[in-house]
């Protein structure tokens, strides 16, 4: 099994490294395999890659990036539609829908998703986030320029229960086809949310599926749900 | 013509500042604040002094402000300042109303204002300093900052033209803004007395400024901070103007290369980042037209204020306080080494939560993983007490680091933190804390200190 980090260059401004880091002392028997912006991905021509990362970059590393990934937008589509697990947090969402709108141009997508994105950076939005995926709670960070408008048919990551979703009035955030998950929330996602990580080690057929230390992770979880749940504390 | 607007807001300013000092407050914010809110380009109107100095930047930007003013007053000037308040901008409109006259004009000859890098377009359009310092630009608190690439875009974007640089030639995301000014850079040599640099978890500047290539350090420092170059496009760090080339722990001299010329001057301080301090306000006193000999008269003289470091000796033990900037995973990295080069059995108490987002929301704990926690994991780090409402979130972040779970101590509140330190493991106890914890930070190693007295 391959793990494939895309982009570490560019996607890792919030801590966010740490899912690539922590999956990989989860699934030690995995290869890991960084690839950076000039190098053909992995997941593009080696079927034993099972998960795909990418995570939130500077407007300038989206702009390098995507015209990186778009010669393999069609690998990609193939990949999720034989159950890859693709995972791209933050503003690397954006690259998968069909068009990033700046106060400048308009970036062409790689089209996976019907999204059109609009980025401000005069706005900034900070909140944290509390959210259901199927069944598990999930807790997180939101801190963004822009927001997603989904085109109807969109499947959603997580329905919001506090924080914002891909807009303003939005009831869900992120985007989810088979296993590619894209979702504007940040950072140790995979670290913050340990369910969600068990959930991802059983779909990849990891030996061991119950996470790294995983009495410590649910611990400081539980604590988080409860703050988040707390209609007294402000999201920001 | 300056306007009935600007009357008013200067004659309410400067009220305000008559009454809260006879209450016995600083006022460095709230005249400003109101004076803003009279007259929107209050800062533009007013008066300013003839030499303006502007120091910005992610960290050392208090401690170089600090710096100038010192060695300023001791050139025989009194220069308006915002050292005792507020760096956004009411804080500059505080000190420049100060300075003034009831007609508005500047009563004093030189400036210089502390600008939190993240108010450039609320301080600049108004405010057009004949210097700039900027020290660095690094990640700091994501919701305010966003990204270090994102903040130079602002200094790109608001710094005005006229305004001459005085760059950190060693980092390549800072000396690399407003391109078409003029500018000076500082720098500081390898030195015999660094420990090599550790593997830092963040780096931010990994790509060429200019064409996007990765870029490769001929000698790296901390996180960026070094001497990197392109091969694809040529790029290099720049050549600086001032560089400090040595720096003697015994003579307590360091040694600054400026057009050819080694100068000797007294360190205020031997910590490397308080050496870039040094070196910064060295260069921009030269580039103002300074002498080499005027300086080092000045640094003779020079204190660092020590209110973020304290150590003491007491009986067999060390007890060391140091304010790490919670929100902030390259100041607590900073803290992290030293803490990890000190020699010995230690341990080591974190006060870093957020105070206000414990009070009414709850902290993004993501900068927990761009700070180098991994530097706590070694054997002579004895105990780590992960402590306040972050607590079980420091003890998995300290897990992943590889610190092993017996040596963690999580403690819910800071009033139990001294009494879970466990003296008889360690001859070094070091307390880090954020910068709003000061207080619990003093209330907890005087309790470690009774404690050691005790013993």
């Amino acid at each position: 099994m391959k793990l494939e980090y895309l982009y570490p260059e560019l996607g890792n401004l919030f801590g966010d490294g740490a899912n690539m880091r922590y999956l990989r002392q989860c699934i030690p028997e995995a290869e890991y395999v960084e690839t950076p912006l000039n190098a053909v991905p992995a997941f593009a021509g080696d079927g034993d890659v099972r998960f795909v990362y990418c995570g939130p970059m500077t407007e300038r590393g989206q702009r390098m990036a995507l015209p990186a990934l778009r010669p393999y937008a069609q690998a990609m589509e193939d990949r999720v539609r034989d159950g890859c697990c693709f995972l791209f947090t933050g503003n690397s969402l954006e690259m998968a829908g069909q068009s990033i709108r700046t106060a400048e141009d308009t970036l062409k997508g790689l089209g996976l998703f019907d999204l059109e994105a609009h980025q401000d950076l005069n706005k900034r939005y900070n909140g944290f986030f509390l959210g259901k995926f199927d069944d598990l709670e999930i807790t997180a960070f939101n801190s963004r320029f822009s927001h997603c408008h989904p085109g109807p048919g969109v499947d959603g990551f997580a329905s919001v229960i506090r924080g914002i979703g891909l807009e303003e009035g939005c009831p869900f955030e992120g985007v989810r086809r088979k296993n590619f998950l894209g979702t504007y929330l940040l950072g140790p996602l995979l670290v913050l949310n340990p369910l969600l990580t068990q959930k991802l080690l059983k779909t990849l057929g990891a030996e061991r599926t119950e996470p790294l230390f995983f009495r410590e992770a649910m611990e400081a979880y539980t604590r988080r749900k409860e703050e988040f749940s707390d209609r007294r504390r402000k999201l920001d | 013509m300056k306007g009935l607007r600007f009357s008013l807001a200067l004659a309410v300013g400067k009220c305000a500042q008559f009454a809260m000092r006879l209450l016995g407050k600083k006022a460095t914010y709230l005249p400003g604040k109101l004076a803003l809110r009279i007259c929107p380009d209050f800062l533009s109107r007013i008066g300013k002094p003839e030499l303006l100095i502007g120091v910005t930047g992610t960290n050392g930007k208090t401690t170089v402000s600090n710096m100038l003013c010192d060695l300023l007053i001791g050139f025989g000037e009194d220069p308006v300042s915002n050292r005792l308040g507020s760096n956004i901008d009411a804080g500059a409109a505080s000190a420049l109303l100060e300075a003034a006259s009831l007609s508005g004009r500047c009563r004093r000859r030189v400036g210089v204002l502390e600008m939190d890098e993240r108010s450039a377009a609320r301080i600049f359009p108004g405010v057009k300093p004949n210097f700039l310092i900027i020290t660095n630009l690094f990640r700091d608190s994501m919701r305010r900052n966003a990204h270090p690439e994102y903040i130079a875009s602002l200094l790109d974007r608001y710094i005005p033209p006229e305004t001459r640089l005085i760059l950190n030639g060693d980092d390549p995301i800072s000396s690399n803004v407003a391109k078409l000014n003029g500018r000076v850079y500082f720098g500081i040599d390898p030195l015999p007395f660094e420990p090599p640099a550790r593997e830092n978890l963040v780096v931010d500047a990994r790509l060429c400024p200019i064409c996007g290539e990765p870029i490769q350090y001929d000698f790296r420092r901390y996180n960026h901070i070094g001497r990197a170059h392109c091969d694809s496009c040529g790029w290099t760090s720049p050549r600086n103007d001032f560089q400090l080339i040595s720096a003697d722990r015994d003579t307590g001299l360091m040694t600054v290369l400026d057009n050819d010329i080694w100068h000797d001057y007294r360190m205020p301080a031997d910590a490397v980042y308080n050496l870039y301090n040094a070196v910064a306000a060295v260069a921009a006193l030269r580039t103002i037209g300074y002498s080499p000999e005027q300086i080092a008269e000045g640094m003779e003289k020079l204190q660092v204020v020590q209110s973020r470091f304290w150590q003491e000796q007491i009986g067999k033990w060390e007890l060391t306080e140091i304010m790490a900037k919670g929100l902030n995973a390259v100041a607590c990295s900073r803290n992290f080494d030293y803490v990890a080069n000190a020699e010995g059995a230690k341990a080591v108490v974190l006060l870093l939560d957020d105070v206000f987002d414990e009070k009414s929301s709850s902290e993004n704990i993501a900068w927990l993983y761009d700070a180098d926690f991994e530097f706590l994991a070694g054997e002579d780090t004895v105990q780590v007490l992960a402590v306040g409402a972050r607590c079980l979130d420091t003890r998995l972040r300290l897990l992943i680091a590889g610190v092993p779970a017996e040596r963690i101590t999580v403690v819910q509140q800071a009033k139990d933190a001294a009494s879970a330190v466990d003296l008889s493991q360690c001859g070094k106890v070091f307390v880090l804390y954020e910068v709003y914890r000061q207080n619990q930070a003093v209330m907890v190693r005087n309790a470690i200190a009774e404690r050691m007295r005790k013993a």
